[in-house]
């Protein structure tokens, strides 16, 4: 779908933690992840698989108690490649840099230019006492000051210039220097690149006198200023109704077709990650389950998460019969409580016992890039190996139930007198 | 399934909130303000049925759900439960209403009170309406959570060890205690995960065939409401703009907005990209002074033009647009011109007339207009050069007025009724079919 398939971001063996005081949780775990230029790569996944912490890993903005713990991200620039080669030699490969093998003010530096985000909730991304035309204008400017500068891997907003003492200063003189009239006119450009009617007068006002629809265009104005090699889009139209989502995509759509933009989109919608996607990672649990093209991932699935996962939504153009949800319970990311299987194990309707090791990722028929981590890629579903339905007890214990720790690993078939989540749910099972 | 038995009749209902009502407000004289989150709307609910309610936030559909439970005052309007009207019920009438009406609300975190177990959560509607006692409630109490999936150990456990899904079955055990005949369900799911919104749309449907329940479903999921319900309400504004069998609405709708909203749903298939798809522009206008005659008409992709109009419907929304902004005097006139044109209170010298309105014209028009159209924009936008608004919208007014603006199309009677002027009454009064 893309003219190159030249990779701009590879991802390999990432892993997230968080150090949380009732533990360690694996929020991402082994992740590989390959980004080509002018993609649309989509994750999706339920709320705690993982996704957001994946697309912040890549941002850096993993703040304690998280740490990355293990992994490369590598990027292809060869600018920056060749700046930071002479000192950090063993960062640099070819044009590809890995990024968490380089200084943090380097990598800082590449927020805005190389990599910028927009989130869920436009509301509380913007400051709600400064015109929305004087927040992108200042976006713009620190990009402005850096170009100015493009050698310098210094952390721009540590500047003299950029100081909190010139901004109250700006507030006092009247010749503002904070942000000088060029960002300003750039500022409303970039307000009528991502379609927002008069932009002028819209620059001087006010968060709040904006519609949720409206702000989140202003984001991403905001995250445009920089001319970002990837766009990290973070659950983008969660907060909007579905007419306004509709008009946020194809803006976001247009973009990409008129700058050759790169889009890491995040979202638990399958509908927005078909409408938009040319390649697609599943994840469960903190891993990426099955990963490939989106017909690879729609079509030919292997995965039975995927499957459960594309089974539950209701169709929109059908009157559908029952719904196949996916029993049970999204699982606990808590190290202690994760055992060396299969994550998804538990819920799994084809369970079998090679599922109590945990399985590597396999390449799977389809497209070149189709990997699962599913024994099932390589063999068929065998029902005399099958896992007994009680294997890992009654599924429907709370969450957390933490007065009595119960353990997974404990192979003991508990009686099943209960009616579960399974009969009560559904016919999944 | 349901029947012809006719369970709530819902007659015209409004639900105003008023803005600046305070005491300090009216000392200073400030007029109240209405918030017309519902404004006059009337359906039926038949027995044993799921009726959906649906449309983008801020249209009143839980509004609607919660004032015809009696959970709000209504500030006009008539809902029968029963063929009893539910508004003029006394003490005892309405604690019985209170019994076979139930609600479950959205956010399964916040309404469970987090400092009683699950047990008392479910049994305080038995509490209050005295039902059972001893061991008979307990026994209640246990085979309510044991029907929604939950195991009937959990008794003693809190709210905060429940995962959502699970949070969301203690809020149908609870709605389920009194065994009631009418459940409002407002937006069950839509907090919960898609796997986990399979669980308990499943176990809606259940319950729904086991207990001969009745549902009104609020939701703005559309793809959750077409696979539900077996009547749609649609609504935008305060208003149900069409109502009819779940299958006629979703394969045949009539209503652009109903057209539009289902056309904005993106489809979890690879077809989706290749799909046609018409997307509506602009936001919702406020609830607090809505467009007169069709609430829908600023956003509408088919507004009517007057009868000898010649023009593309792209244009006349340009134009109908451009109208908008002049009537809500949504215009900063002194920034046109940028520093070229001086503007002051009395607008701008007569020599700068001819470029304050290309300027303007250039910024406010989308669209390229025939020449006699441009003529009439261009008189009008020169009475604003003398900050004449009345007169600018009234020059547009004259020409452009649709049926739309003037009239607020009615709802029929029929099997799938819908609230526009494409369908049925012209203008004129005369009878105007089907487009």
């Amino acid at each position: 779908m893309s003219e190159s398939t030249e990779a701009l971001l590879r991802v390999e063996g990432l892993s997230t933690r968080f150090f949380t005081e009732q533990g360690q949780v694996n929020a991402v775990s082994d992740l590989d992840l390959r980004i080509d230029r002018g993609d649309v790569y989509g994750i999706v996944g339920e709320s705690g698989s993982g996704k957001s912490v994946t697309a912040r890993s890549i941002m850096d903005l993993i703040e304690s108690p998280g740490e990355i713990t293990s992994g490369e991200i590598w990027y292809r620039n060869g600018e920056l490649a060749a700046a930071v080669e002479d000192d950090h030699g063993h960062a640099v490969d070819g044009s590809f840099v890995d990024l968490l093998e380089i200084p943090e003010r380097v990598r800082r530096s590449l927020r805005g230019t190389s990599f910028s985000m927009i989130f869920q909730d436009p509301e509380s991304s913007f400051n709600p006492s400064l015109t929305v035309g004087e927040q992108l204008a200042e976006a713009v400017e620190v990009q402005r000051r850096a170009s100015a500068n493009p050698r310098s891997t210094r952390a721009r907003t540590r500047s003299e210039e950029y100081s909190l003492g010139s901004f109250v200063l700006s507030t006092m003189l009247p010749s503002k220097r904070y942000v000088s009239e060029e960002s300003r006119e750039r500022a409303i450009s970039l307000l009528e690149l991502v379609g927002i009617p008069d932009p002028v007068e819209r620059a001087d006002e006010y968060p709040h006198e904006y519609s949720g629809g409206m702000l989140q265009r202003a984001m991403i104005a905001q995250a445009l200023a920089g001319e970002p090699d990837l766009l990290i889009a973070d659950e983008p139209t969660t907060a909007l109704d579905v007419t306004i989502q509709a008009q946020i995509l194809d803006l976001l759509d247009e973009l990409k077709r008129e700058t050759g933009m790169t889009i890491l989109l995040i979202t638990h919608n399958l509908g927005v990650i078909a409408r938009m996607c040319d390649r697609v990672g599943v994840m469960y649990a903190g891993e990426i389950v099955e990963r490939g093209t989106l017909a690879d991932v729609f079509d030919d699935h292997v995965h039975p998460y995927t499957h459960g996962l594309l089974g539950s939504i209701p169709d929109v153009e059908r009157a559908g019969g029952r719904l196949e949800p996916i029993p049970g319970n999204v699982p606990s990311l808590l190290d202690r409580e994760m055992g060396d299987r299969c994550r998804f194990a538990d819920r799994c309707p084809k369970a079998m016992e090679d599922c109590l090791s945990h399985p590597p990722e396999v390449d799977a028929e389809g497209s070149d890039h189709h990997a699962v981590r599913c024994v099932l890629a390589e063999r068929s579903y065998d029902e005399s190996r099958a896992l007994p339905d009680d294997y890992f007890g009654e599924p429907d214990r709370p969450a957390e139930a933490v007065d009595e720790p119960q353990s997974d690993d404990e192979p003991l078939p508990a009686e099943r007198t209960q009616p579960t989540l399974e009969d009560a749910g559904g016919d999944g099972s | 399934m349901s029947t012809d038995e006719r369970l709530v009749r819902v007659d015209g209902l409004r639900k105003y909130f008023w803005e600046n009502d305070s005491i300090l407000d009216r000392l200073f004289g400030e007029e109240p303000v209405a918030v017309r989150a519902v404004d006059g709307v009337s359906f039926d609910v038949y027995e044993g049925e799921t009726l959906g309610l649906v449309g983008e936030s801020g249209c009143g559909k839980s509004t609607t759900g919660e004032t015809l439970l009696a959970l709000q005052e209504p500030t006009e309007g008539r809902v029968e439960f029963d063929g009893d009207d539910v508004y003029a019920l006394g003490r005892d009438g309405l604690t019985a209403f209170r019994r076979d009406a139930q609600v479950v609300f959205q956010d399964p975190f916040s309404s469970l009170d987090p400092r009683m177990t699950i047990g008392e959560i479910v049994c305080q509607p038995l509490d209050v309406h005295d039902v059972a006692t001893g061991t008979e409630r307990t026994e209640r109490v246990r085979t309510l959570l044991e029907r929604v999936g939950l195991s009937a150990d959990h008794l003693d456990r809190y709210p905060h060890e429940f995962s959502g899904g699970q949070r969301q079955r203690i809020g149908i055990a609870r709605a389920l205690a009194l065994e009631p005949e009418f459940l409002v369900l407002d937006e069950p799911t839509s907090a919960l995960d898609v796997s986990v919104q399979a669980q308990v749309l499943n176990l809606l449907e259940d319950l729904q065939s086991e207990f001969d329940l009745t549902y009104l479903l609020i939701s703005h999921d559309l793809s959750v409401i077409r696979h539900s319900c077996d009547r749609v309400a649609v609504m935008y504004l305060g208003e149900i703009v069409e109502i009819g069998p779940v299958r006629d609405i979703f394969e045949s709708p009539k209503h652009p907005y109903t057209r539009a909203l289902l056309e904005s749903v993106p489809r979890a298939t690879t077809a989706e990209r290749e799909r046609d798809r018409e997307t509506l522009s602009g936001d919702v206008p406020s609830p607090r002074d809505p467009p007169s005659g069709c609430r829908f008409r600023t956003r509408c992709p088919a507004v009517i033009p007057p009868d000898d109009l010649d023009l593309e419907q792209a244009q006349y929304r340009a134009i109908m647009d451009l109208r908008e902004r002049i009537e809500r005097r949504d215009v900063s006139l002194e920034s046109v011109g940028g520093d070229r044109i001086a503007f002051d209170d009395g607008g701008v010298p007569e020599r700068d007339v001819p470029a304050f309105v290309d300027a303007l014209a250039d910024r406010l028009l989308e669209r390229e207009l025939p020449p006699t159209h441009r003529d009439i924009v261009e008189e009008a936008l020169a009475a604003l050069a003398g900050v004449d608004w009345d007169e600018a919208a009234e020059v547009l007014r004259q020409r452009y007025e649709s049926v739309c603006e003037r009239r607020n199309p009615d709802l029929g009677e029929e099997r799938h009724p819908v609230a526009c002027h494409l369908y049925g009454l012209a203008a004129d009064g005369s009878e105007n079919g089907d487009r």
